[in-house]
């Protein structure tokens, strides 16, 4: 993962395992002044594990909306990515072509009993292969905050993806987070109790 | 005109007694008055004054955006010889760096979002008495690796002080910053939010913490004189580049100088009904004198005063009653202002400890300084002058065979 900012950049690499929706684990592996630090997600709850500090912190609701390790995504998105399912009526608004791939545009409109802060969101997905080349964010003044960019396909594990993810908050120029993924796989052996505080704390 | 001059001059003192009532209401107007606005511009300075020198300094230098972000992106480079540089300016008397950001403090199951500032604990204490504030353990020195939580915190985290915290933020350019901390000492502040959301670490250890080396957020200016203001600050724009922002306390504490606006507007309006009941004051003493002077008038007019002169001679008069009660009201008021000023009045009982818990002290400050007084002075002689009119009206009206019947 690379953060790109106007005046700086920062690179770090991680293994995440993952069982959607509710269950995330990232161990970040470089640089050194991170390396060891854990992040589990468990459907709404995100908990930090401080190696320098030997401790395991849950996230309260108001650090929800910062950011993950100084990148684009908030905490909040680690979280919310997953309800996009539940929290949203769909509806495919039309077709279109996007980086050469025919695509139906899809837009999610927030339930409201759903605590999301997007007034809508606008997917489009790729006809053929299921994939997602491009989300936009809107806010309440119905303008995009942030474009979630896939791009370079790969066959990884047996199957097509993309494995080139840029996250750009349209705000702020010069402002970018970008994924790549080195190496992926599909349906491993993993069940709930993976996802466990003490497993934060022995994870290599 | 002379002889008007000395005509009105002896009558005065024909009647001693009714002079000195009439400049008595006109020197005690002065003295009220006076003492009025100086208790209204002597609280809004010290209101000033504390919120100065307790939270924003005169002026501020950040980096740009700082002050509308608040994050370590926006802070900057900072080293000692920006300090001895700017010590050269003879207005500048406290130069403060800090280093504030906000971070996760969590100990046990408790975590809480609070505002990490890093300190020179011994500039910071010259400034803020800080360490006056320390109700348990120790203050920080430049090399402490500990940190003082405020009291309201402490309580919250369950923690005393030997006991260690976690801080869990991020630091310059989004680095994780995550420590265990030893708790040096409690402080205790009279504001409740700032009781409970408060910390202190040593600048060096918190630039090291944030992988901010070298780096501030704000550099707090304190002067000697709160008028260099401007000149201070057009010093300060010539020798910081565009990339930082100077910004003075009412910039930064808009809400203190519009409270300080509303005050000022109830104050105004107070001032303006004492100008009231004085006016009324004088132009009543000045009627009574006219009339018992009535029979007087009328034996002047009736051997063949003309009425102009006769009024000429009472208006200077009046004049000469202003100024009179005027000068003695300024003059008194100087020692009694000063002595105010040094000794403003103490407040005691609930007032006092309300007072106190806003970190003020409990008393009634009072200002004085050319403006203010001048102004005091001119309205109550307008005040006078438009009274004189009254027997000038009076002498234009008045019959001869009715006034001499009494």
């Amino acid at each position: 993962m690379k953060i790109i900012k106007p005046d700086w950049t920062r690179e770090m690499s991680m293994k995440v395992w993952a069982l959607e929706p509710d269950y995330a684990l990232i161990y970040i592996t470089s640089p050194a002044r991170d390396k060891g630090t854990v992040t589990l997600k468990r459907k709404n709850e995100v908990w930090n594990w401080l190696p320098s500090a030997q401790k395991v912190i849950k996230i309260p609701p108001s650090m929800m909306l910062q950011s993950w390790m100084g990148s684009d995504f908030t905490n909040d998105d680690l979280v919310r990515e997953s309800s996009v399912i539940k929290d949203y009526t769909h509806k495919i608004i039309g077709e279109e072509k996007i980086e050469g791939y025919d695509c139906y545009k899809i837009q999610l409109t927030p339930k409201p009993e759903a605590g999301v802060v997007w007034s809508k969101i606008i997917t489009w997905i790729a006809k053929d292969l299921y994939l997602q080349p491009l989300v936009e964010y809107y806010d309440e003044e119905n303008k995009v905050v942030k474009k979630f960019v896939g791009s370079d396909l790969k066959t990884m594990d047996g199957r097509k993806i993309f494995t080139h993810w840029e996250m750009v908050p349209t705000d702020k120029p010069g402002n970018k987070t970008v994924m790549d993924y080195t190496k992926i796989q599909f349906n491993i052996k993993i069940d709930e109790s993976f996802f466990s505080e003490q497993n934060m704390k022995k994870i290599r | 005109m002379i002889t008007y001059l000395k005509l009105a001059w002896r009558n005065l003192w024909r009647n001693k007694k009714r002079t000195l009532i009439s400049a008595a209401s006109v020197f005690f107007a002065v003295i009220l008055s006076l003492i009025m606005r100086s208790m209204q511009n002597g609280y809004y300075d010290y209101m000033i004054n504390s919120s100065v020198r307790l939270y924003t300094g005169h002026i501020q230098v950040h980096g740009k955006d700082f002050w509308e972000k608040r994050s370590l992106e926006e802070s900057m480079y900072f080293d000692e010889t920006v300090i001895q540089k700017l010590k050269k300016n003879k207005n500048i008397s406290q130069i403060i760096p800090r280093l504030e950001t906000f971070s996760l403090i969590s100990s046990g199951k408790v975590s809480k979002v609070v505002q990490v500032n890093g300190i020179t604990p011994q500039i910071e204490n010259d400034v803020t008495k800080l360490k006056d504030k320390l109700t348990d353990g120790e203050y920080l020195n430049e090399n402490s690796d500990g940190i003082l939580l405020t009291e309201g915190l402490a309580k919250l985290l369950g923690v005393q002080v030997g006991d260690s915290i976690i801080l869990y933020g991020q630091g310059f350019h989004g680095v994780t910053a995550a420590a265990v901390i030893p708790v040096e000492g409690i402080v205790k502040f009279a504001i409740p939010d700032q009781n409970k959301s408060f910390t202190y670490l040593a600048l060096n250890y918190s630039q090291q913490l944030f992988s901010a080396y070298d780096r501030i957020t704000s550099l707090s200016i304190l002067l000697k004189d709160a008028d260099e203001i401007e000149s201070t600050k057009t010093f300060l724009k010539n020798y910081f580049d565009n990339s930082y922002e100077i910004m003075d306390w009412a910039e930064l504490s808009p809400e203190l100088v519009q409270s300080i606006q509303v005050d000022n507007a109830s104050g105004i309006i107070m001032l303006g009904i004492l100008y009231v009941v004085i006016a009324f004051g004088i132009f009543g003493t000045i009627m009574m004198m006219t009339a018992e002077r009535v029979k007087e008038f009328g034996i002047l007019i009736s051997i063949g005063m003309k009425k102009s002169k006769l009024a000429v001679v009472t208006i200077l008069e009046t004049i000469f009653i202003s100024f009179i009660g005027v000068a003695a009201g300024a003059l008194i008021s100087i020692p009694i202002l000063l002595y105010l000023v040094n000794h403003p009045i103490p407040l005691t009982g609930e007032t006092a400890d309300a007072i106190l818990a806003w970190g003020f002290d409990p008393i009634i400050p009072f200002a004085f300084y050319p403006g203010m007084y001048f102004a005091q002075i001119w309205t109550v002689l307008a005040i006078a002058f438009v009274s004189a009119l009254y027997p000038v009206n009076f002498i234009r009206k008045i019959k001869p065979s009715v006034a001499l019947r009494g």
